[in-house]
């Protein structure tokens, strides 16, 4: 289709008010946080489920890709169209529908805003459990998508264990209600699937998440290590001691340093490692648990233990955290960021071998990992107008990949395949499991319409 | 050669004789729904399933996965069946990895074995499953029909713990989903499609979990009322605290006799977790009981707690209840459906016993075999139950029914708009109706 008349078109769907078609606007839309670019044929910003349901079958109907976005923060190429076609901007649609604090149950529009939403929340002392690091700018529709974890998914699960119900527009604009404010409906776990299929097998309208009333005691330590290795023989003790903190995270002298640098939280640039532990839950036997975590610490040789006085300086030690990816960002023009994850055990072994790889390419990569769940986040630094350079990351990120595979890991631990890792996909998966994967995407959309070129390989390539 | 002889050399020729039962009064035992199978067949391997499978797809027989057989009175009326695939003999526990928290085992294991091991391993763990029958469900029917227990209030569902599984599709392909990690976005979580797909979708062969460290301490607490106001004011109470019981069962009064508690209605409360807070919170859960109302509390000795437990697991089994329904609504409402129940069961003079998952929403009626004279009016009953249950979002299925009742009801509730796609789904993976034809969602 001509894309005047493809404009026209969409212009009389949703209204010109949420049309873009300038090469300004085109430019805007091209990217994520991810390498990758390329430019939408057209971008619309509906305004309700109605809307999207109208652009969604007008695409169909003449075989144009679309691909549903949220703030653009995607870590893998998820939010760009590969192949042209309509971007579904949802950022308009960011109203919170129903609070449904009774049924335990909030109704959201896919635009809401993470962060937004747990404000709003916690004025009436609940709480939406994940808390991907982005979540000030992300948007729920996108933490579905792409099954978004964060750190405190090691005690309660990621994304896609909280939202329970959506509203989805399938690939012939027809609106279908999959799951609901209850609990076991009948027949498949379409929710199941629909969480981190990156916009492949429909576009979401409305979300029902999960809420849990706020834990009555939070307790925030911040241990501080001479050697890398001796942290990641911490986490490895703690879990081995049947303890499951709410959170495990960990960031290397490289990260810290970037941090500090940025924000000034008081973390110690001379660190090698800092592990933040949080607990929460009720608050007895809480100084206990504490005790128990604090004496493995000293058995692996922390040189200094924090614990958070009060909340100011839990949001200290947590904006130190958040704001890991940004301070690294300052480093160098550009980073890669990888998302493997292995077995939290193996996580030591993982972590030399990631120091190597960045050795052999001649690449600073800074360390950021949610050690708990055993998923690293190395950030791979370079400036990508060095085409060697760029070459080298590539292949570091590669290898990377292989190494959490070697380990009895995956690629991805929440930021998912998008583009970016296709390639990879065969590391993991045989011909066959892909196979049955393209059939669920047959069944939701037969004509490949949704996000195209993403998640699944083309070609079915063994193992 | 006659088509009979063929089928049974070919499913001698996969398993061997020994594995294949042929016996007609043997088969009887293995019928669905009066219907049994030309054949019941043991692999010993998951490359024995993926042979049968694809036998089966090339010659069009209908296949019914089974375990231990709790559930085969479950689902709709198999539209044809060929073959019983028993996975009893595929049982092994494939990996532990105590430091991980992980394991992984087969298909045909029972979950009681599964916990006898994993309790006397190292520090002591458990998979955090309370489904029903649990000496006698295996895994792979449990994950199969994502059965759950009391407990899911605190530990959730298979949903939330499973890390990946391995299943045959119905073509025969070995396929693999997820992995041993607790965080996992590569590729489509096929892992959930699987949970709850009642074997239409594939067999399943081999799970890996997440498990939990055994709790350091646990306490039952039980409260009776006199009215179903205040015992459900309580369990609203417990909801939005920052307690977290680990089950909240809400029940009749005919449930709580069979359970050996005279009560017109009680709350049954399961605390586990460090000793400080499972103490407190037997406190605090007393405390408020009483000033909600409660007749009587009472905290059950060590021994009887976890007597009590397995009886409201089984329930089905005390109670002898061959027609059981699981109707599902928003957690708010569940207190004053369970009332409405109770006084349409009375009114139509039908014996039925009610255990409610207050915190979840979910609610189980057991309903007293009264003979084929009943069908018409329990069939009447279930009508009026899920149009209860419809007005609150929710839904009501059959979880065991005798063939009869089937027949005049609706075993998967009412048709929900994203049936479509289920079909689609069903057609696509499995177009030649190998898999449990006609028993799950849609008549898929």
């Amino acid at each position: 289709m001509e894309k005047d008349s493809m404009v026209g078109e969409l212009v009389r769907l949703v209204g010109r008010e949420n049309v873009l078609s300038s090469d300004m606007h085109f430019k805007l839309y091209e990217y994520d946080a991810s390498l990758i670019r390329s430019k939408p044929d057209c971008i619309v910003l509906p305004t309700s489920t109605e809307q999207v349901s109208k652009v969604v079958k007008f695409a169909h109907d003449h075989k144009i890709p679309v691909i549903a976005r949220g703030a653009g923060t995607n870590l893998s190429g998820g939010s760009v169209t590969v192949r042209g076609g309509i971007a579904i901007v949802l950022t308009k649609m960011n109203q919170i529908l129903d609070m449904d604090i009774e049924n335990l149950r909030v109704v959201v529009e896919p635009g809401v805003i993470t962060l937004d939403l747990k404000n709003v929340l916690a004025k009436h002392g609940y709480l939406y459990q994940p808390d991907p690091a982005s979540e000030k700018v992300t948007t729920i529709g996108g933490n579905f998508a792409e099954n978004s974890g964060g750190p405190h998914c090691l005690k309660y699960g990621v994304t896609s264990n909280h939202v329970l119900g959506v509203e989805l527009v399938l690939y012939d604009g027809q609106v279908v209600q999959v799951g609901g404010r209850a609990l076991d409906n009948p027949g498949y776990d379409l929710m199941g699937v629909l969480g981190g299929s990156e916009g492949t097998l429909g576009i979401v309208t409305q979300a029902v998440l999960r809420i849990m009333p706020k834990a009555e005691a939070v307790k925030t330590m911040l241990c501080i290590y001479n050697s890398i290795e001796d942290g990641g023989n911490t986490v490895t003790a703690i879990i081995g001691e049947g303890i499951i903190p709410a959170t495990l995270e960990m960031m290397d002298n490289l990260t810290i340093k970037a941090v500090e640098e940025a924000y000034h939280v008081g973390f110690p640039t001379d660190a090698a490692a800092i592990l933040i532990i949080e607990l929460d839950g009720l608050k007895d036997g809480m100084e206990r648990l504490t005790e128990r975590i604090l004496d493995i610490c000293r058995q692996n040789n922390v040189r200094e233990i924090r614990v958070a006085k009060d909340q100011a300086e839990r949001d200290k030690i947590w904006a130190g955290r958040k704001g890991a990816f940004g301070a690294v960002g300052r480093l160098r023009p550009n980073y890669l960021v990888n998302d493997g994850t292995v077995p939290r055990t193996r996580l030591p072994e993982t972590l030399a071998k990631v120091v190597e790889i960045g050795k052999k390419y001649n690449l600073p990569i800074a360390n950021v990992f949610h050690a708990g769940d055993g998923n690293l986040h190395p950030l791979i630094l370079f400036d990508e107008r060095d085409k060697d350079e760029l070459k080298r990351v590539h292949a570091a990120a590669m290898e990377i990949m292989k190494t959490c595979v070697e380990m009895g890991g995956t690629i991805s631990g929440e930021h998912g395949i998008g583009v970016e890792k296709i390639e990879g996909m065969s590391l993991i998966f045989s011909a066959s499991d892909i196979a049955a994967m393209k059939k669920v995407k047959a069944a939701f959309d037969p004509l490949n319409l949704f996000n195209p070129g993403k998640l699944l390989p083309e070609t079915e390539r063994a193992a | 050669m006659s088509n009979s002889n063929q089928l049974v050399s070919a499913l001698n020729g996969i398993v061997g004789e020994p594995n294949v039962i042929r016996d007609p009064d043997q088969l009887k035992a293995y019928a669905v729904d009066g219907l049994a199978p030309k054949a019941v067949v043991n692999p010993g391997s998951v490359e024995e399933v993926s042979r049968l499978l694809a036998y089966a797809n090339s010659e069009k027989l209908a296949v019914v996965p089974r375990g231990n057989g709790t559930k085969m009175a479950a689902g709709g009326i198999p539209r044809k069946l060929d073959l019983v695939l028993s996975m009893l003999r595929i049982n092994r526990i494939t990996e532990h990895d105590i430091p991980n928290l992980s394991l992984s085992v087969e298909a045909g294991i029972t979950l009681s074995e599964v916990q006898k091991k994993l309790a006397g391993t190292g520090r002591g763990s458990f998979l955090p499953l309370d489904p029903p029958y649990s000496e006698q469900a295996t895994i792979g029917g449990i994950i199969a029909t994502n059965s759950s227990g009391p407990r899911r209030y605190l530990y959730s569902t298979a949903r939330d713990l499973l890390l990946g599984l391995k299943a045959v599709s119905p073509n025969g392909d070995v396929v693999a989903f997820g992995g041993k990690t607790v965080k996992n976005v590569s590729g489509y979580d096929m892992t959930k499609l699987m949970i709850g797909s009642w074997g239409a979708l594939g067999v399943i062969t081999e799970i890996t979990t997440k498990l939990l460290p055994l709790p350091e301490a646990s306490a039952t607490l039980l409260a009776s009322f006199g009215d179903l106001a205040k015992a459900g004011s309580l369990t609203r109470k417990i909801l939005h605290s920052v307690l977290l019981p680990s089950a909240m069962e809400l029940m009749d009064g005919k449930a709580a006799g069979q359970l050996g508690e005279k009560a017109k209605y009680l709350v049954a409360f399961s605390l586990e977790g460090v000793g400080e807070a499972v103490d407190r919170q037997v406190a605090e859960i007393e405390e408020a009981a009483k000033s909600e109302g409660a007749l009587d509390t009472r905290v059950l000795k060590r021994g009887d707690d976890r007597t009590f437990w397995i009886r409201v697991r089984d329930f089905a089994l005390s109670s002898a209840a061959p027609i059981i329904l699981r109707t599902n609504v928003v957690i708010s409402k569940l207190p004053e459906i369970l009332g409405r129940y109770e006084t349409m069961a009375r009114d139509a003079g039908i014996g039925c016993a009610l255990i409610g998952r207050a915190g979840n929403g979910i609610l189980t009626s057991y309903i007293r075999d009264s003979g084929a004279a009943q069908t018409g009016p329990v069939a009447d009953l279930i009508g009026k139950f899920a149009d209860e249950a419809a007005k609150h979002e929710g839904n009501l299925i059959v979880e065991s029914s005798p063939h009869e009742l089937k027949e005049r009801v609706s075993v998967w509730g009412r048709p929900r708009s994203d049936y479509v796609v289920m079909r689609r789904l069903k057609e696509t993976v499995d177009p030649g109706g190998v898999l449990n034809p006609g028993r799950f969602v849609g008549g898929v």
